[in-house]
């Protein structure tokens, strides 16, 4: 206790660098343990999400048909169409597994546009039926819920968004697009926008895409198909977690029923989404590691700057019979008080916004956000991050002003009273 | 005799300091004895050795060869956990500049080494502090900081400090040349009756012929040598 109070006393009589350790703790405390705990929240949000979209979806499709990464926008040879056999066998195969929710074929496809400056702009589009288009399916992929807005059915082009310049088809206007025709090659093709959905939340600049979306029907028409092929037929599972199990099942069929097709788990698509989560929580680390960094090196210094200006008190100490140890302990038991103090004080601020940001929620209304973290989420506490972020700052605490206290404590007690 | 045999013997004691390729002698062969509850003041000029021969003492500075016995035991031959127990047991140090610890007040000043004497209870080291502080007559300052009270009152305060611990032995390095001659005679008067009365060894330095007077034995240094003791 008479220790403890000598040190107080002293964190009062140098208060000008006791508060700015005290700020810098608070800081690096703050900033910590809002990250630990946001970044644990969205990590959890995105889990969710992306294993609702990835782990539940299925594609059946050409074995040919590279799909790793493509997120669904894949390239393949005219050849490579399931045709109208293959589409109704596989739809009443899945329609028949008590694990499968639904299931639709569609036609993936790219194409070109010009700008406003004439420029020719590519973009990559999906041709599907809407009025079966599975909710489950929309609220991850494009519209996250919203109803189709005025669509009809035959309808082309019912909306575009194009992300850099917030621009969307005017419904009841025409465009020209470059299309591919059934053999691959792209004709013009004047489309009349007749309504859609509004996919905006959607930030395809973010993953590199632009799109545009058609009904199957009104697809298959304009390139000429009078038979309803597809390229594939994307279904979904009631629960995700029967997928390694129903997946090789459906496969099984597949080799017995339709060889050259394949059930693509789009769980493919999810190494892409790892990196980003992966990409994001190392950002997220490396901002703390440098708070943490810069708050061990400024405490060291201004630990090291107290000893020298308290040459002669060191000097007076050792003199009436203070040890090394007694020395080294004075200046990290200070050093230790003022960074737990500060660090205490970020714990509580950063706890306080937490709590408010639970009541809140986060709100997010830009793409790169909505497409992290979906429509939103309220952050929470994570015990484990608690732990894990006062286990660091009562380590700092510790470390930080031990080794210039270690310093201080060897000073010879000659060299010390001799400085004044 | 059981006053030298329990007092300081130095034999064949040495101080060399090397300043680049030139080496000083601060200390040249010095052999002495001092009994127990001695009075004595080791005089001379600047430079001649008297803060060297002290920190000797105090086990402040290390001899380049000799002996420094206190009480038949050489303190410059203990181990590092020794000698810091022999500078809080059996020392008290009275500084030139006082050196009080500017953050705390008279009181604290005073209990500072009472940090270390673990086997005393608060309600004892209590007592000791306001003994020391009313026999140095600061009773009425107990909670003045440093900055607060003259020189006079604040090397009164390094005396209560370097007595709390009741030493055997209180080394004073020029006690009174920050004072004027009224206090620092005021301040002597206080070290010479705390000798008479509690039989505590004062060792002190000075070149003031007029503290000189007032020592029962005076050791004069020149050039790091004993010229009369």
């Amino acid at each position: 206790m008479e220790r403890l109070a000598l040190c107080l006393r002293n964190l009062g009589r140098h208060a000008w660098r006791t508060r700015i350790i005290l700020l810098i703790a608070l800081l690096g405390a703050f900033l910590t343990f809002l990250f630990e705990n946001l970044i644990e929240d969205i990590s959890r949000k995105q889990s969710d999400m992306f294993g609702r979209a990835f782990s539940g979806h299925f594609l059946v499709l050409d074995r040919e048909i590279e799909t790793k990464n493509t997120f669904g926008y894949y390239f393949y040879e005219p050849e490579q169409m399931m045709s109208p056999g293959q589409v109704q066998s596989v739809r009443a195969y899945l329609a028949g597994l008590p694990e499968v929710s639904g299931a639709q074929e569609r036609i993936v496809f790219s194409g070109l546009y010009y700008g406003e400056e004439d420029a020719e702009r590519g973009f990559r589009g999906v041709a599907m039926d809407m009025e079966e288009f599975s909710r489950n399916f929309t609220d991850m992929y494009y519209a996250k819920g919203l109803a189709l807005q005025g669509g009809e059915q035959g309808a082309c082009a019912p909306s575009w968004y194009e992300y850099e310049k917030d621009k969307n088809l005017v419904v009841g206007k025409s465009y020209v697009f470059l299309l591919p025709n059934r053999d691959g090659e792209f004709v013009d093709r004047e489309v009349l926008a007749k309504g859609g959905i509004d996919y905006r939340t959607m930030p395809k600049d973010a993953v590199g895409l632009s799109s545009i979306l058609f009904d199957l029907a009104g697809y298959r028409a304009m390139l000429g198909y009078s038979e309803p092929v597809a390229s594939e037929v994307v279904g979904f599972l009631k629960d995700a977690r029967t997928s390694a199990r129903v997946l090789p099942q459906i496969q099984a069929w597949l080799d017995s029923h339709a060889p050259r097709l394949k059930v693509v788990s789009w769980r493919e698509y999810a190494p892409i989404f790892a990196e980003i989560v992966l990409g994001f929580d190392v950002a997220m680390k490396a901002v703390e590691t440098i708070l943490l960094a810069i708050c061990i090196l400024l405490v060291v210094k201004l630990t090291t700057f107290s000893i020298i200006e308290r040459y002669s008190e060191i000097g007076t100490l050792r003199a009436i019979g203070f040890s090394r140890r007694d020395i080294t302990l004075q200046f990290t038991l200070e050093g230790f008080l003022a960074i737990a103090a500060g660090a205490a004080a970020g714990f509580l601020l950063a706890a306080g916004l937490i709590a408010l940001l639970h009541v809140t929620g986060v709100q997010n209304h830009t793409t790169f956000w909505s497409y992290m973290i979906g429509d939103g989420f309220r952050p929470s506490f994570h015990s484990f991050k608690v732990l894990r972020v006062v286990g660091i700052f009562l380590a700092v605490a510790v470390l930080a002003p031990l080794f210039p206290a270690i310093q201080g404590g060897r000073l010879s007690i000659l060299r010390t009273l001799e400085k004044r | 005799m059981a006053a030298v045999r329990n007092g300081i013997t130095l034999r064949g004691l040495c101080k060399e300091y090397r300043l680049g390729r030139t080496s000083v002698h601060a200390l040249r062969n010095v052999n002495l004895e001092i009994a127990s509850g001695s009075f004595a003041c080791v005089a001379g000029p600047s430079g001649s050795g008297k803060t060297t021969l002290l920190n000797m003492i105090g086990l402040i500075d290390t001899p380049t060869s000799g002996t420094v016995h206190v009480a038949g035991e050489d303190i410059q031959g203990l181990p590092e956990k020794l000698r810091t127990r022999y500078r809080s047991r059996t020392l008290g140090f009275i500084f030139q500049s006082f050196n009080l610890l500017p953050v705390l007040d008279v009181f604290e000043n005073v209990h500072l080494p009472l940090i270390l004497h673990r086997e005393l209870s608060p309600e004892e080291k209590k007592s000791r502090v306001m003994e020391m502080v009313e026999a140095v007559g600061l009773a009425d300052h107990v909670r003045h900081k440093p900055f607060e009270l003259s020189g006079g009152q604040r090397q009164r305060v390094a005396i209560a400090r370097a007595l709390v611990t009741h030493p055997r032995i209180v080394l004073a390095d020029e006690p009174t040349a920050n004072l004027d001659s009224h206090t620092g005679a005021e301040v002597l008067d206080l070290m010479v009756r705390i000798n008479a009365e509690r039989g505590t060894m004062f060792i002190f330095s000075s070149h003031d012929p007029r503290v000189m007077e007032r020592a029962a034995r005076v050791i004069h240094l020149h050039d790091g040598e004993i010229e009369a003791a």
